[in-house]
């Protein structure tokens, strides 16, 4: 019978754990006491309690009038010292190993603490928020008639109100209306004018619902009226030089021009937040409170703290569908929780890129890798090492060392290369990762304070790992047999360590393997998307991105087209790449299809190849009507419709008075690539307006460019009266859609080389450990007449072997793993032998430069020489 | 004098050694303290006091027989010495007198204070 299962006796555990602090002499009477009133409360309270109780009872004796004297020694400090010298000198003595120890150890140590920072930032997304898990974001998914969902973010905004009167539940609600990509000029009393993208149009619920930081005003009444504005610290700064701008006022121009005067001053929007702004206004439109038909807005809901977001959910879709009409179909709507609208959200229209969940468990696997790698290596070369010690633990035994003693001094020696390791890790993290701070758009630091509790907690995973690495060597040391010992007889028990030290290697090496694989795939993956076929060229091409406030679109067209680099021209209002509105498209079902209003010198700017029918054309007046369409090859086919019905009226969508429309295709252009890879390529339609635009695109010639832009400038400026220019090339914007790819790609590289480099200096000191233990064979076999590369060979080739079957294991796992990431691609790159072989060369090539080294290093040696020696 | 002066809950604990006499042991004083004045205390606290109180020499301890509710473990009872009883003894004298000291106003003031 175990004393678990014996009702009436308390934790073992606890009892255990007592004996072993607990001062013999007073053990008993403790005991006793505690074991009755164990039995008493167990009666009381039942025995859960009572366990721990009893466990808080235990730990109340962790007093000094209680604990143990573990010695009488009043020399431990002294021994200690000494420790801590003998290690020290050991340190100096092995420069070499001592390095490579505590530079493998400190990058794996860098690159942990790095990736730590990195996800616990990408974790705690929008969690500043007060009550943050009671805010949710409600979101719809289109359905068309094919029952496709179309996930998307934005929501109508009769909606916000609508969830607030009808469910109790619903504390507040906020809506949000961003710049939708138009840029704002905004401007001080004194004439300090900025084009600005952050500007967000809210309710006055807004910090009912969120908390940011309000330093000067008082969030209770800040946006009561359509004339107030709030805005954050960094822009009061560029406006006024200063923080407190209550009472200021900043002019918004535009067709009409309108002037806020500031109700409050707001911290800067952290960086972990999933939407930034700068400037707060309420929303300007009228009517909203009926409008279910416009799906611009972003919906926030804060439910009351007894409320419970589950019950809600169910109802939520009863709801919206009472506001529509009678229809077949309706779209889905649902809530997500603002903390995981960061990593978990990926719907279209989303406020900002967001992050990716998997990343974030691929970064986390990364970091133990590289973490394993580095201490696998300690261990490695800890155990390398421990022959050159044989002889001095032998003679140190002999004059009476203690296994404890012993199992001290090497734990020292630990202690004191895995604490400077620690402190060059962080140091090494500062500044390895310094220039990782663009490609994650903000920079991390361990000196940041918020991050101490990091630091500490990784020193005392460091530690604790370090101890656990170290404490292999001491024990194995310790257990030496003495006569053996001092012999230097070690044949026998030195076999088992060159095993463990082989298959730690392999391990080190299969890690590394694979990570290059991954590595590769991934790069693989981008440049097959950047150099894909996108049906269309999007290289060279100029966007003016501010024509909104331009009033004579057509003469600076025309004025631009006269440059003489400036090959075409068209008006955009919107970009492809960027998130393009959709519409419902076809008859009897309409489906949804993306769109653009374009003039007739776009699509040629853009490269868009037509493949049957023409383009619009400004001489024929009814392409103006909107009622003519340009498609893509996709979007004829999901309209039903062949080559043959170009330029018939069909009837093509419903009205929101419910009559047909008719509609007519007058050309088709190829497939294009209009999102990122990771989608199938979706239908896409034009329309010719002939009005004003948001977006001007030139195909320019790159050759002499800086004159280009000059002419450019000199256009824009006579035509508009001194606006300011703001432009961008169109391939930039098509990159940032792999921007999430790149990132990946980029931290991959990095902690792979990182990996590479330890698992490289692991080999180097072990093969210079091999090549050491072997000199005087090598010595004897060139005596006997053995060549400079037969002996080279002899020594890498075992080396080459283990490390070709650490690929060997690796490549199937990391194929596996790369393979299972493809397949959120639509197009991807296929991971053929090539990869294999990329991925296997560097580890080989390693290992045969770094054994090779050494092995022929002593293989040019003079012979005599090793010959001669101890 | 310092090792001998009584702090306040060494003194709680000396006077309940006292009540309890003879059966004053650990589990049973915290009970006393708990019972008698609501306190929750750990017996690892109390366990710590007696020990101070026995090194001051205020008390004197040994091991009693075994029952069977302690797993056949004996139970080290407490009872106070002389040394014990004189500060326990100073320490009232010092309180009553003290007390006496009061001005009856004292008391006045705080009844009028409390009569609005």
């Amino acid at each position: 019978m175990t004393a678990q299962s014996d009702g009436s006796k308390p934790p073992r555990s606890a009892d255990r754990f007592l004996s072993w602090f607990c001062k013999g002499k007073l053990l008993e009477e403790v005991k006793g006491d505690l074991h009755e009133s164990y039995r008493i409360e167990k009666g009381e309270k039942g025995r859960r309690r009572a366990d721990i109780i009893y466990w808080y009872e235990v730990l109340q004796f962790l007093r000094p009038f209680a604990l143990k004297r573990k010695s009488q020694n009043p020399n431990k400090t002294v021994m200690y010292r000494s420790y801590l010298k003998f290690a020290w000198r050991n340190v100096l003595k092995h420069k070499g190993a001592s390095i490579m120890n505590i530079l493998s150890l400190g990058v794996g140590i860098a690159c942990f603490v790095f990736i730590f920072i990195y996800l616990k930032g990408e974790l705690s997304y929008d969690k500043f928020h007060n009550d943050a898990d009671r805010i949710h974001r409600v979101v719809i998914d289109f359905v068309d008639s094919n029952q496709r969902r179309l996930p998307d973010a934005t929501t109508p905004p009769a909606l916000a109100p609508a969830l607030k009167r009808d469910f109790p539940e619903v504390a507040s609600t906020v809506r949000l209306f961003p710049n939708w990509g138009s840029k704002f000029l905004i401007g001080a009393p004194d004439d300090k004018k900025f084009y600005e993208e952050g500007l967000i149009q809210t309710d006055s619920t807004f910090f009912n619902v969120f908390s940011f930081p309000m330093i000067y005003g008082d969030t209770e009444n800040a946006l009561d009226y359509p004339d107030q504005m709030v805005i954050t610290k960094k822009a009061a700064r560029k406006y006024f030089g200063r923080e407190n701008v209550i009472d200021e006022t900043l002019t918004i121009y535009g067709d009409e021009n309108k002037t806020y005067r500031i109700s409050g001053v707001l911290e800067d929007v952290p960086v972990y937040s999933h939407f930034k702004f700068d400037f707060l206004i309420k929303i300007a439109f009228q009517n909203l409170e009926q409008n279910w038909g416009w799906y611009n807005y972003y919906t926030y809901m804060k439910l009351s703290p007894e409320a419970d977001i589950a019950g809600l959910g169910p109802k939520l879709q009863p709801f919206f569908e009472g506001y529509q009409d009678k229809s077949q179909y309706y779209n889905i709507i649902y809530s997500q929780p603002l903390t995981d609208i960061h990593l978990k959200s990926n719907l279209k229209w989303e406020l900002e890129a967001n992050g990716d969940i998997n990343n974030v468990y691929i970064f986390a696997v990364l970091a133990i890798f590289v973490l394993i790698i580095s201490c696998i290596n300690y261990l490695n070369l800890t155990a390398a090492g421990s022959f050159r010690r044989f002889r001095e633990v032998g003679i140190r035994k002999v004059y009476g060392a203690h296994k404890t003693s012993l199992i001290g001094q090497f734990m020292v020696e630990t202690l004191l290369i895995v604490s400077i390791s620690l402190v060059a890790g962080n140091m090494l993290s500062e500044v390895l990762f310094k220039n990782l701070g663009g490609v994650l758009k903000h920079d991390i630091s361990i000196l940041d304070p918020e991050n101490l509790g990091i630091f500490l907690g990784i020193c005392m995973v460091v530690l604790v790992i370090g101890i656990v690495a170290g404490l292999f060597p001491a024990i194995y040391f310790s257990s030496f047999k003495v006569a053996l010992a001092v012999k230097g007889v070690f044949n026998h028990s030195g076999r088992s360590i060159l095993g463990l030290r082989k298959g730690l290697l392999v391990i080190q090496f299969a890690i590394s393997a694979s990570m290059i694989f991954g590595t590769i795939a991934v790069y693989k993956q981008l440049q097959h998307m950047k150099n894909a076929d996108k049906g269309f060229a999007p290289e060279q091409v100029l966007v003016i991105e501010n024509m909104s406030g331009v009033q004579n679109q057509e003469t600076l067209k025309a004025e631009l087209l006269r440059v003489a680099d400036i090959s075409t021209a068209g008006l955009s209002n919107g970009i492809i790449g960027g998130l393009n509105w959709t519409t419902g498209l076809g008859y009897p079902d309409a489906f949804t299809m993306n769109f653009l209003e374009i003039d007739p010198g776009f699509i040629e700017t853009m490269g868009f190849e037509f493949i049957a029918g023409r383009n619009f054309s400004s001489d024929r007046p009814t392409d103006a009507q909107g009622i003519t369409i340009v498609v893509n090859e996709t979007g004829l086919r999901e309209l039903g419709m062949t080559y043959e019905d170009l330029g018939k009226n069909l009837p093509m969508g419903n009205q929101n008075d419910s009559t047909v429309r008719d509609g007519k295709v007058i050309g088709v252009v190829k497939d294009f690539h209009f999102t990122d890879f990771k989608k199938e390529i979706r239908p896409f339609a034009f329309f010719y307006r002939d009005r004003a635009m948001d977006y001007l695109s030139l195909k320019v010639s790159t050759s002499n460019l800086s004159q280009t832009l000059g002419a450019i400038e000199d256009v824009w400026s006579d035509v508009t009266d001194g606006m300011p220019l703001e432009y961008y090339f169109l391939d930039q914007s098509f990159a940032d859609l792999h921007a999430r790819e790149k990132r990946l790609s980029g931290i991959l590289l990095y902690l792979t080389l990182l990996a590479l480099f330890i698992a490289f200096m692991g080999m180097f000191a072990i093969a210079n450990m091999t090549v050491k233990d072997r000199i005087k064979e090598i010595a004897i076999r060139k005596v006997l007449g053995a060549t400079v590369s037969g002996i080279s060979n002899m020594i890498t080739r075992k080396f080459l072997l283990l490390v070709l079957l650490a690929n060997i294991i690796a490549c199937p796992v990391a194929y596996f793993i790369m393979q299972k990431w493809l397949e959120g691609f639509a197009y991807r790159t296929s991971l053929g032998l090539t990869l294999f072989l990329l991925a296997i060369g560097p580890t080989l090539l390693v290992t045969w430069t770094t054994v090779g080294f050494h092995a022929l290093k002593a293989a040019l040696g003079n012979p005599i020489k090793y010959l001669r020696q101890g | 004098m310092k090792g001998t002066q009584l702090g306040e809950f060494e003194e709680l604990i000396l006077l309940i050694v006292g009540v309890l006499y003879p059966e004053a042991y650990g589990l049973a004083i915290r009970q006393e303290i708990t019972g008698q004045i609501g306190r929750k205390v750990a017996i690892g606290a109390v366990h710590s006091a007696l020990n101070r109180l026995e090194d001051k020499g205020f008390l004197k301890s040994e091991l009693a027989n075994a029952t069977h509710e302690r797993g056949g473990r004996r139970k080290r009872l407490f009872h106070i010495t002389a040394a014990g009883k004189q500060a326990l003894q100073r320490n009232y004298e010092l309180r009553s007198s003290l007390w006496n000291q009061i001005p009856d106003l004292a008391w006045k003031h705080l009844n009028y204070d409390c009569s609005i």
